[in-house]
């Protein structure tokens, strides 16, 4: 038999070897799998959930590829819930694969979660973290939780490495017996444990009173060879077993909650969270790679960084290669290594591959430390909770699935449809696409949306894919929301997301949009982008819009990008050709539209600012300085006067004929009607044309006409009828606030209210002081 | 990190430390650095029991010691030369060790030179095999020329011949510096290319060569601002192992730097302004880091930043051109308005991209900072 780390000294049947490992260590992995090989045990007992037992068999099926995870959560309340994280590198996955190939009986032996994850609870206990209840014990505990959550790292550490993983690997190359390094971590962790000052954690004692139990459990289950895999630090603990009395007395009167556990797929980069065994290993990539190619680690890595790095197009020989590994050998020995660890490789590749510049590194980093793996379940798994949420939410919004076609309207200022509508759209961002929004018909206000509801079977393998973002439908779209953020292209993107989570009503999303969208604006090149991104947030900020969502955030990132598009478009609006310059047009009416909706002095202010700059800066395309002037004049900051005086000097006869032209269109286009009700522009159009002679008239009037022949036939025609007139000017009515009887107009709003349908403040207080 | 530069250039980040032990008094302005801190060398050279690379005067263990500061097994301390990060110096020297070149990148102010120059020091004992790279630097600087008296007098021989720095160095096996090496003509940077990779200097005149001797490798700076001059080839950029120095790390570092430096400078120019209050201070090398990184301080905003390096060195001298103007103009003591003007010149570089992005800076972030609204108003009004 190999050396074993302990043998129990009691008159019980079943001896037990105790393996200490190294959460997701790749290093204990193999060599736990040797000692089983070698051991070949009848009974196999994992440090885990026994809530999970059950899904055990689960994980040699075919379909189930790693990472995954165990999830364990509450049944009534999934948020409320712990990951076990599982790699192939995982010692622990390891040793039930070798008890389920080898057909023995494999069980999980920590403390259950159904004592852990207590309804009561405010914090559940996601990352079961000692010494994080402890607040009193002050700098004690940072000393001890170190060693205690990755004790081999940590001796590694202190030990000279940079990287537990080679520590391991030389330790275990150098003694060429894996087992027999089992009952030297086991005296290690004796030592160490020893050496700590006891730190007192009464879930710390239950969970290996628990495993303790387990262990008689299974010994006095008749098993001959038990195998118990654990974390390194409780190695001590199970080997001395105190009385059964002993642990029977901690664990009694445990609070019991009821449980659900099944399998959900993982990710490389959520390995990098710590939660379940509370190891968060910070390069799952690498720990992959030495997993992988138990020879020659350093050569096998530089290859495939310098292949990626040719797939970027980046230079990186053979000859490179070679001279980093050169380097990262000399800086391990200068550091008193025997062998380079991650620290030292990332530091050859920066140096020799990537000439210093880290940004190579961060592709590294992203595609190869941490990697960008997907593990995959079977179709077998119980259903993740987020599944049994959807199904509870649509029973509570009495929404049945159906695969037929329906169409819906949902009235959002009820506050079940308004719960629908936010459900579905949240299904949409999860790439469920449950439901899909039909473009609403004009007459529909924007309470109304219509919804045509198709269901396909896929959505549950869509729901399960999903299961990776949260427990329930508004945390897994929070989550996704965020990531889809994460790798926004650019602005439009962004803003889009931000009115999918806006009408999803995410409200733990919507900071994290604004500050990407902010970070995005300040950085955007493009100043159109800003443009567009405004207009949908300034209407949102200002209408609040019904689904009451909170808007500070969003007033500041307006502000932001108002200013940014001060600051910017002046130069943006050099050198326009004629199809850039219409659009550009376009992009100033929204935005102008935009920042008459906000209501805002400062913002207006500074709009106007820069519309004066565009009407006086010279060379500017004629449409972009004539629509500039319009809007001066529209908004009372240039008189008639001026803006006549800038019309005829625009359309002087020393203008270039193609820019004037573009400069009485900017100023005109689109406002036939506008022309014939608005005074202000009638009384410059006019004065001006009368002002002409009859000579200067003729070179100009092909200019003009070129607007005029954009209009209407029936709004040319009036225009030349209210020409004819002269200066019969009072066409329209001009009211000012002071000309009407408050009183009487306020009796009249109810009504109007409710015609619109829409909520009427004025009724609280019928009092006239609410006019100004 | 803030670290120091020994030559003449004006630099942000120079805090010479005090010599250690009483040397002879010179009459030289600026001693090298072997002869500086010979004491610190011969005492590290005494405790040094560490294998050394051949020719090198300590081993690389002792080499970073001597850069980075420490206190030796006897007792000695040994004072830091270069405070930052320890990893970039342990790379900088495993470099040397394995006989490729090595490039110092930076910008202006973070210490390349002095690092280059104490590394030689500190490595072969001997600080002077040093071509300083200009526009001007031909190829007989870094390979040889002649002495045309003896040419013409005895004919070509070994005699004639004027060595290089480099060429010297690779007869004794030193470590030979090349300072600002991208300010060299492209053609003449890449006579390094067989010195670098061949380890040897054909001389065709005579039908021999100069081969290196173990222990020579070069040290070459380059500014990567200035990457654009003559940047390298990338047969010549392969050779080297690439270390970039950073500019300092913390706010608080960044500021005792330039405190100190303006302190120095006011003294010198014997301004009778005061002392600058170290909030103004505070406000400019805020102001320069966060354009510098492109986002501020709190993490929340990202920037753009603009074409200028805005080097601490250039927040230096904002400050020093402030004290000149409120010495002068003004009542005496640093005010928004003395350093709006010099400040506004240093961000902007380019007279239509950085204007944009200092203006978004003004408007973003200096605008809605408490406290704040002077240097706005002040800044505005020099824009």
């Amino acid at each position: 038999m190999p050396a074993t780390a302990t043998k129990k000294p009691s008159a019980a049947t079943g001896a037990v070897h105790i393996f200490g490992i190294r959460h997701h260590g790749p290093g204990s992995a193999r060599s736990v799998r040797q000692a089983l090989k070698e051991l070949r045990p009848d009974c196999v007992l994992v440090e885990g959930p026994p809530d999970a037992d059950e899904l055990l068999p689960l994980l040699v099926h075919k379909a189930m590829k790693p990472p995954v995870a165990l999830l364990v959560y509450a049944a009534d309340k999934p948020s409320h819930a712990v990951y076990y994280p599982f790699a192939a590198f995982s010692p622990e996955w390891q040793a039930i694969q070798h008890a389920l190939t080898a057909k023995v009986s494999v069980r999980f032996m920590d403390l259950p979660q159904a004592h852990q994850l207590l309804p009561e609870d405010a914090e559940p206990p996601k990352i079961p973290e000692p010494g994080e209840n402890g607040e009193t014990e002050g700098d004690a505990v940072e000393h001890q939780d170190e060693p205690r959550r990755d004790p081999l790292g940590w001796m590694a550490e202190a030990a000279g490495f940079s990287d537990g993983e080679r520590w391991w690997e030389h330790m275990v190359e150098h003694r060429r017996d894996g087992t027999d390094l089992f009952a030297a971590i086991g005296e290690a962790m004796t030592a160490l444990r020893a050496e700590l000052p006891r730190h007192d954690d009464l879930r710390e004692d239950r969970r290996e009173a628990f495993m303790r139990r387990t262990i008689r459990a299974a010994q006095a289950g008749g098993f001959q060879r038990i195998a118990v895999v654990c974390g390194a630090w409780h190695v001590p603990a199970l080997a001395a077993m105190p009385s059964a009395e002993h642990d029977e007395a901690i664990l009694k009167g445990l609070p019991t909650a009821k449980v659900k556990a099944t399998w959900v797929p993982w990710t490389h980069g959520r390995l990098t969270y710590a939660s379940g065994y509370g190891a968060g290993i910070e390069s799952p990539g690498w720990y992959e790679h030495i997993w992988k190619h138990a020879d020659h680690v350093v050569p096998h890595w530089l290859t495939r960084v310098a292949r990626l790095l040719r797939e970027e197009d980046l230079d990186a020989s053979s000859a490179h290669i070679i001279e980093t590994v050169r380097l990262a050998e000399a800086l391990a020995a200068m550091r008193g290594q025997p062998l380079p660890g991650l620290a030292e490789l990332n530091e050859a590749i920066c140096t020799v591959l990537c000439f210093g510049d880290d940004t190579p590194m961060r592709l590294i980093h992203r595609k190869l430390i941490v990697g960008e793996k997907l593990g995959a379940v079977p179709d077998e798994t119980p259903a993740v909770p987020l599944q049994q949420d959807l199904t509870r939410e649509q029973k509570r919004l009495k929404l049945e699935p159906s695969a037929d076609f329906t169409t819906e309207d949902y009235d959002l200022r009820k506050p079940l449809d308004l719960d629908r509508s936010h459900l579905l759209h949240r299904l949409n961002l999860l790439k469920v696409p449950w439901g899909a929004v039909e473009q609403a018909g004009g007459k529909k206000g924007t309470f109304h949306e219509l919804w045509r509801l198709q269901w396909q079977p896929e959505f549950a393998v869509a729901l399960i894919e999903a299961g990776v973002w949260g427990n329930t439908i508004v945390d897994a779209a929070t989550a996704r929301t965020r990531d889809l953020a994460d790798h926004a292209p650019n602005l439009p993107a962004l803003t889009t997301l931000l009115d999918g989570a806006l009408l999803a009503d995410l409200p733990d999303a919507v900071p994290y949009l604004m500050r990407q969208l902010e970070s995005e604006a300040a950085l955007t090149s493009d100043v159109t982008h800003l443009m567009d991104a405004l207009p949908p947030l300034a209407n949102v900020l200002r209408y609040g819009d019904v689904r009451k969502t909170d808007t500070t955030m969003i007033g500041h990132a307006v502000r932001g990008i108002v200013a940014r598009i001060c600051v910017n478009l002046p130069l943006a609006c050099g050198s326009l050709d004629n199809d850039a310059a219409a659009q550009m047009f376009e992009h100033i009416l929204k935005v102008d539209a935009a920042i008459g909706l906000l209501q805002d002095d400062a913002m207006r202010r500074e709009w106007q600012d820069v519309l004066h700059r565009l009407a006086d800066r010279p060379g500017l395309h004629g449409l972009i300085q004539g629509r500039a002037c319009r809007l001066l004049l529209d908004a009372g900051e240039f008189d008639a006067e001026e803006a006549a005086k800038r019309l005829s000097l625009a359309l002087s006869v020393a203008s270039d004929p193609t820019q004037a032209a573009g400069w009485i269109e900017g100023l005109l286009k689109g406002s036939g009607l506008i022309l014939l009700h608005d005074d202000a522009l009638w009384d410059v159009l006019d004065g001006w044309v009368a002002s002409l002679s009859a000579e200067a008239f003729l070179p100009v009037l092909p200019l003009v006409r070129r607007t005029f022949s954009t209009f209407h036939a029936p709004e040319r025609r009036q225009t030349g009828e209210r020409a004819r007139r002269g200066s019969a000017k009072k066409t329209s009515m001009t009211t000012s606030a002071a000309d009407f009887d408050v009183a009487r107009a306020e009796a009249v709003l109810p009504l109007v209210a409710k015609l619109l349908g829409i909520p009427l403040d004025l009724k609280s207080s019928p009092s006239p002081e609410s006019k100004p | 990190m803030s670290a120091k530069k020994g030559n003449s250039k004006p630099t942000a980040t120079a805090v010479i430390p005090a010599p250690a032990g009483a040397s002879a008094p010179t009459t030289v302005l600026r001693e090298h650095a072997e002869q500086q801190f010979r004491e610190e060398l011969e005492a590290l050279a005494r405790v040094d029991d560490k294998p050394r690379p051949p020719r090198w005067k300590l081993s690389p263990w002792a080499v970073a010691t001597y850069l980075l500061g420490g206190t030796l097994s006897d007792g000695f301390v040994v004072s830091p030369k270069y405070i930052g990060s320890r990893r970039l110096i342990e790379i900088a020297i495993a470099t040397l060790a394995t006989d490729r070149a090595l490039l110092l990148l930076g910008v202006p102010g973070t210490a390349k030179s002095w690092v280059s120059e104490h590394l030689s020091a500190a490595v072969s004992g001997d600080s002077t095999m040093l071509v300083q790279g200009t526009a001007g630097t031909s190829e007989e600087a870094i390979r040889y020329g002649w002495n045309y008296a003896k040419l013409l007098a005895e004919g070509p021989s070994m005699g004639a011949l004027v060595p290089s720095p480099v060429m010297r160095a690779m007869g004794d096996g030193k470590i030979a510096r090349v300072e600002e090496l991208t300010r060299i003509p492209a053609d003449v940077q890449d006579t390094l290319i067989t010195i670098l990779s061949e380890k040897t200097l054909p001389i065709p005149e005579l039908g021999e060569e100069v081969q290196a001797t173990k222990g020579f490798n070069v040290i070459a700076t380059a500014n990567n601002r200035d990457k654009g001059v003559n940047e390298l080839s990338s047969a010549l950029r392969r050779r080297f192992n690439t270390v970039v120095l950073p500019v300092p790390d913390s706010a608080d570092e960044e500021v005792k730097i330039v405190q100190t430096r303006v302190a120095a400078l006011g003294r010198a120019l014997e301004l009778p302004a005061e002392a600058p209050a170290l909030e103004e201070i505070r406000r400019l090398v805020t102001i320069f880091r966060e354009l510098r990184e492109g986002r501020t301080t709190d993490g929340k905003t990202k920037l753009k930043s603009p074409t200028g390096t805005m080097s601490t060195a250039e927040a230096i001298s904002v400050v020093g051109h402030g004290l000149a103007l409120a010495a002068h103009f003004g009542d005496g003591s640093l005010r928004a308005g003395d350093v709006a003007a010099g400040l506004v010149g240093v961000v902007v570089k380019d007279p239509v991209q950085d204007r944009a992005v200092w203006q978004e800076y003004l408007e973003t972030v200096v605008k809605e900072r408490d406290g704040w609204k002077d240097l706005y108003r002040a800044c505005r009004d020099v824009s």
